[in-house]
C-alpha cells in the first residue's frame, strides 16, 4: 500500500482550492460532470442496471400451474431464494469443491509464480527472455482450448494416465486436475507481475544487502519478498476472486468425464439454475451470494495486507 | 472555452448519433416482417445439420417468403438457453428449434403457439412416436422433423469370425458380451456412456415405463419404476463384471476404439449411421445393423434424440412460418436434399421413402440399413418427455457419477433422480403425483 500513498496525498488538497471564484468552480464542476459521464453512463448502463436487475430477480420466482404449459407467473417470495440455496445441499458441495480448490491451488501457483520470478531476477538464467515467455504463454491460450487440451491428454488414450497413480478424470483425481490445469495457465501471468515488482526493488538496497554479507537466498527471502509484499497481496485478492468464478475448466471437463456435476463450482451452480432449470431466481440469489462472498474475501485480504505492510 | 464547448458539442452528437445507430438496428431487426424485396420475412433459429442447405431450397421455391437462418448453438450446449431467454424477453424468433424432449421444457415459458389447427391434417403421415412426440398433453406444439428409434451397431466381421451369434435379448446380449471378452481381453462389446442422460432415458424407454404421463392435468414422474429399475440393474451387473466400457462415445479415444476393434458394438440411434460413415469411413464392410436386444422377445426399443421445430406465439408471420415448416417436414424435395450429405430418417413416411430410394448404401453388411431402422421405429413404445427433461440428463449424469468407482449403483441414481425430479417440479408450483399410474 506504500505505492499509493504518495498518490492519493497529492489528489486530496487539489479540490480544496479555497481562493478560487464561485463561477470558476462551477465551471470546473460542469466540466467534471462532462469528463465523469462517459465512464458513469457506461457503468451504470453495464454493472449498475445489471447488478440491481439480478437483486431485483433473486426476489420472485416462476410459479407455473397446470401441466405448466401456459408460462409462468411472477411470484414475489422476499428472501425464499436466498434461504433456498443456503440450505441446498448441492450449492455447499460446489463450496466446499471450490475452498478446496482455493486451499490447493493459490500456495502452489503463486508459490511457482514467486519462485520463477526470483530465479529470472537473479543472474541464474541465462536465457531470461525466452524463459518468461515460455512461462507466460499459457496465460494467452484461451481457457476453453487449455481445457480441452488437458481433456485431451487426462484421457485413457493419451499415455499421460498410464503414468499417473490416479485416474485425472475420476472422483479424486478430479480436483488436482483442475488444479493443474489453472496453475499450468496462471503461473506465468503472475510471475510477470512478481518480476515487474522485483525489478522495482532498489539496486542499492541490494547491494547494502551483499555487503552486509548476505548470500542469494538470504536477499531473496529477506530483502526482495518483503519488498514486493504489497504486489503479492494484489495478486492473492485476483487469485481468490478469480478462484471463486472458477467455470470454464469444470466445464469443459464435463463433456469428457460424469465426475464433475452439473453443479460442480458455484458458478456452474449458476449456470446450471438460470440456463438448464430455468429457474433465474435462484440462479440470481446463488450469484448475488457468490459476489457477496467475493467482496468479503477480498476485504479480509486487503486488510490483512494492510496491517503487514504497516 | 469554445473550443471546449464544440468538443462537447461533438462528443454529444456522436453519442446521440451511435444511441441512434443502435437503437434503429435494433428496430430493424424486429420491426420488419418483409424484405426489401417485398417477401415475408421469417426468422429461424436452429442447430440443425444442414438446415443453411433446406432454407436456400425453400427460398429458391418460394420467392414471396424469404427464411432468414441463424444458427445457434447445439441444444444444452447453449441453444435451449438462448431460445428459452428470448421467449422470455419476447423477441425470440418466429420458428424455435425443439427437440422432442426439449419440447415441454420450451413450453413452461409459455411462449409457443398452438399449432393443433394448423397441421390436423397431416396426423396420418407420421410415424406415432414423432407425431406422440410434438403433442404433449393433447394439442399439437411443433411439426416433427426426423425420428432417431434407437438400433445394435456391431462388427459383423468379427461376431462372424468368432461364431458369436446376433443377441436377440439382453440375456443372449449378456453371453455376446462374455465370448467378446474372451475372444480379445482388451475388446467390449460396447460402451454404456455414464455422461450421457439421454442415452441412459432412451435405453430406459425400451421397458415401456414412461419416465412421466399426463395424468388428469398434472404431471406423473416415475423415473425409477421397474422397468427403469430394471434396466439399471442390468447395466450395473455389466458394468461390475467388465463386460461394458463406461467412456463418452462420440470423442476421439471412442473413434479409435471402434476402428482398432477395441469396441465390437455400438447401442446408436438412426443418426449414428451418418456417425460412423464420417467418422470411420475406411470400416466399409465391417459393420451391420440390426434391431435392439429385448427384455422378453417383445419387440421394443427406446429413441434417443429427434428434432421439431416450433413457432413463437408472439410471431406476426405464423402462417408463412407454418407454410416454411409443412415444406421443411413433408416436401420430398428437403429428404432429396438431405440425402446429399447426410442419411436422413424423416417422421413423416412419405419423405422417408424419398430418402429409402436415395440412398446408395455400400458401407453397412447385413440387413438394408432402412429396412432396421423402420422396424425400430414400429417397435417405439409410448412415452411422454416432462417439462424438466433436459434437467433431468443433467441430474441422472450427477447421480451416476460414482459408479464408475463403486460409490453408487444405477438404481440408487435412477431413486435419487425421481426424488430430484419430483422436487423441482414441485418447487416450480406444479402439483405431481408420483409413480405408476
Amino acid at each position: 500500500m506504500t505505492v499509493l500513498t504518495p498518490e492519493r496525498a497529492a489528489s486530496v488538497p487539489a479540490p480544496a482550492g479555497s481562493g478560487a471564484p464561485a463561477r470558476g468552480r462551477r465551471g470546473r464542476g460542469r466540466a467534471g460532470l462532462v469528463l465523469v459521464a462517459p465512464f458513469a453512463l457506461l457503468l451504470t448502463a453495464t454493472v449498475l442496471v445489471p447488478i440491481g436487475y439480478a437483486l431485483y430477480l433473486s426476489l420472485f420466482t416462476d410459479r407455473l400451474s397446470g401441466l405448466g404449459f401456459s408460462g409462468p407467473t411472477q411470484a414475489f417470495v422476499a428472501l425464499g431464494n436466498y434461504a433456498g440455496v443456503l440450505t441446498d445441499s448441492a450449492f455447499h458441495a460446489s463450496l466446499g469443491n471450490v475452498a478446496l480448490f482455493v486451499v490447493v491451488h493459490i500456495p502452489i501457483m503463486l508459490g511457482l509464480a514467486l519462485l520463477l520470478a526470483l530465479l529470472i531476477d537473479s543472474a541464474v538464467v541465462r536465457l531470461r527472455r525466452l524463459w518468461s515467455l515460455a512461462v507466460f504463454l499459457p496465460y494467452a491460450v484461451p481457457t476453453v482450448i487449455t481445457g480441452l487440451i488437458w481433456a485431451y491428454l487426462y484421457s485413457p488414450g493419451s499415455g499421460l494416465t498410464a503414468l499417473l497413480p490416479i485416474d485425472p478424470l475420476g472422483k479424486t483425481g478430479i480436483l488436482p486436475s483442475i488444479v493443474n490445469i489453472a496453475t499450468w495457465q496462471w503461473v506465468g501471468y503472475n510471475m510477470i507481475i512478481f518480476y515487474t515488482a522485483l525489478q522495482a526493488v532498489p539496486r542499492d538496497v541490494l547491494e547494502a544487502a551483499r555487503a552486509d554479507g548476505a548470500g542469494g537466498f538470504r536477499t531473496a527471502w529477506s530483502v526482495k519478498v518483503p519488498m514486493i509484499r504489497p504486489t503479492m497481496f494484489v495478486a492473492l485478492v485476483f487469485t481468490v476472486i478469480g478462484s471463486l468464478q472458477l467455470f470454464t475448466e469444470p466445464l469443459v471437463l464435463r463433456g469428457f468425464t460424469g465426475s464433475v456435476t452439473s453443479t460442480w463450482s458455484p458458478s456452474l451452480y449458476v449456470y446450471e439454475a438460470a440456463f438448464i432449470a430455468n429457474d433465474y431466481g435462484r440462479a440470481a440469489a446463488a450469484s448475488v451470494l457468490l459476489a457477496l462472498v467475493s467482496a468479503l474475501l477480498s476485504a479480509l485480504v486487503m486488510r490483512l495486507s494492510n496491517r503487514r505492510s504497516r | 472555452m469554445t473550443l471546449r464547448e464544440s468538443a462537447g458539442l461533438n462528443r454529444r452528437k456522436f453519442l446521440s448519433a451511435t444511441a441512434g445507430l443502435a437503437a434503429g438496428g435494433l428496430l430493424g431487426g424486429c420491426a420488419s416482417t418483409t424484405t426489401a424485396s417485398g417477401a415475408t420475412r421469417v426468422r429461424i433459429w436452429s442447430w440443425l445439420t444442414g438446415m443453411d442447405k433446406y432454407v436456400a431450397g425453400f427460398n429458391a421455391a418460394h420467392p414471396d417468403i424469404s427464411v432468414e437462418l441463424n444458427v445457434i448453438a447445439t441444444g444444452l450446449k447453449g441453444g435451449y438457453a438462448q431460445q428459452t431467454n428470448a421467449l422470455r424477453a419476447h423477441n425470440a424468433p418466429d420458428i424455435l428449434h425443439a427437440e422432442y424432449q426439449g419440447l415441454p421444457q420450451l413450453l413452461t415459458t409459455g411462449g409457443l403457439r398452438d399449432l393443433t389447427g394448423d397441421l390436423a391434417d397431416l396426423e396420418g403421415g407420421y410415424s406415432p412416436a414423432a407425431w406422440a412426440g410434438v403433442r404433449p398433453g393433447g394439442r399439437t406444439w411443433a411439426v416433427p422433423m426426423d425420428l432417431a428409434p434407437m438400433v445394435l451397431y456391431y462388427r459383423k466381421d468379427l461376431f462372424d469370425r468368432h461364431g458369436i451369434a446376433v443377441p436377440r435379448t439382453w440375456d443372449e446380449f449378456r453371453a455376446a458380451a462374455q465370448a467378446v471378452k474372451q475372444a480379445d481381453p482388451a475388446a467390449r462389446v460396447t460402451t454404456f456412456p455414464l455422461n450421457d442422460g439421454s442415452f441412459f432415458a432412451g435405453m430406459c424407454w425400451q421397458a415401456g415405463e414412461p419416465w412421466w404421463r399426463v395424468d388428469g392435468g398434472s404431471w406423473r414422474v416415475d423415473i425409477s419404476g421397474e422397468g427403469t429399475l430394471r434396466t439399471a440393474d442390468y447395466w450395473q451387473g455389466m458394468i461390475r463384471d467388465g463386460l461394458v466400457a463406461t467412456a463418452p462415445t462420440g470423442d476421439q479415444d471412442w473413434i479409435g476404439a471402434m476402428h482398432t476393434g477395441r469396441l465390437w458394438g455400438l447401442l446408436g440411434a438412426s443418426w449414428s449411421v451418418g456417425s460412423l460413415v464420417k467418422s470411420i469411413p475406411q470400416d466399409k464392410n465391417r459393420w451391420a445393423v440390426t434391431t435392439m436386444p429385448t427384455w422378453d422377445g417383445v419387440p421394443a426399443n427406446g429413441v434417443q434424440g429427434g428434432s421439431a421445430f416450433a413457432v413463437s406465439a408472439e410471431s406476426k408471420v405464423p402462417d408463412a412460418a407454418v407454410k416454411f415448416l409443412r415444406w421443411l417436414s413433408t416436401d420430398p424435395a428437403v429428404a432429396k436434399i438431405g440425402t446429399t450429405f447426410t442419411t436422413p430418417f424423416p417422421g413423416y413416411l412419405p419423405s422417408r421413402d424419398v430418402a429409402r430410394k436415395a440412398y446408395k448404401g455400400g458401407y453397412f453388411l447385413g440387413d438394408p440399413v432402412y429396412d432396421v431402422l423402420d422396424e425400430a421405429a414400429r417397435r417405439v413404445p409410448d412415452w411422454t418427455w416432462g417439462p424438466n427433461a433436459l434437467r433431468i440428463f443433467s441430474t441422472v449424469v450427477d447421480r451416476m457419477s460414482g459408479v464408475k468407482t463403486g460409490s453408487a449403483t444405477l438404481a440408487t441414481a435412477v431413486r435419487q433422480t425421481q426424488a430430484d425430479a419430483v422436487t423441482a417440479l414441485r418447487e416450480r408450483g406444479l402439483t405431481v403425483l408420483e409413480g405408476k399410474a
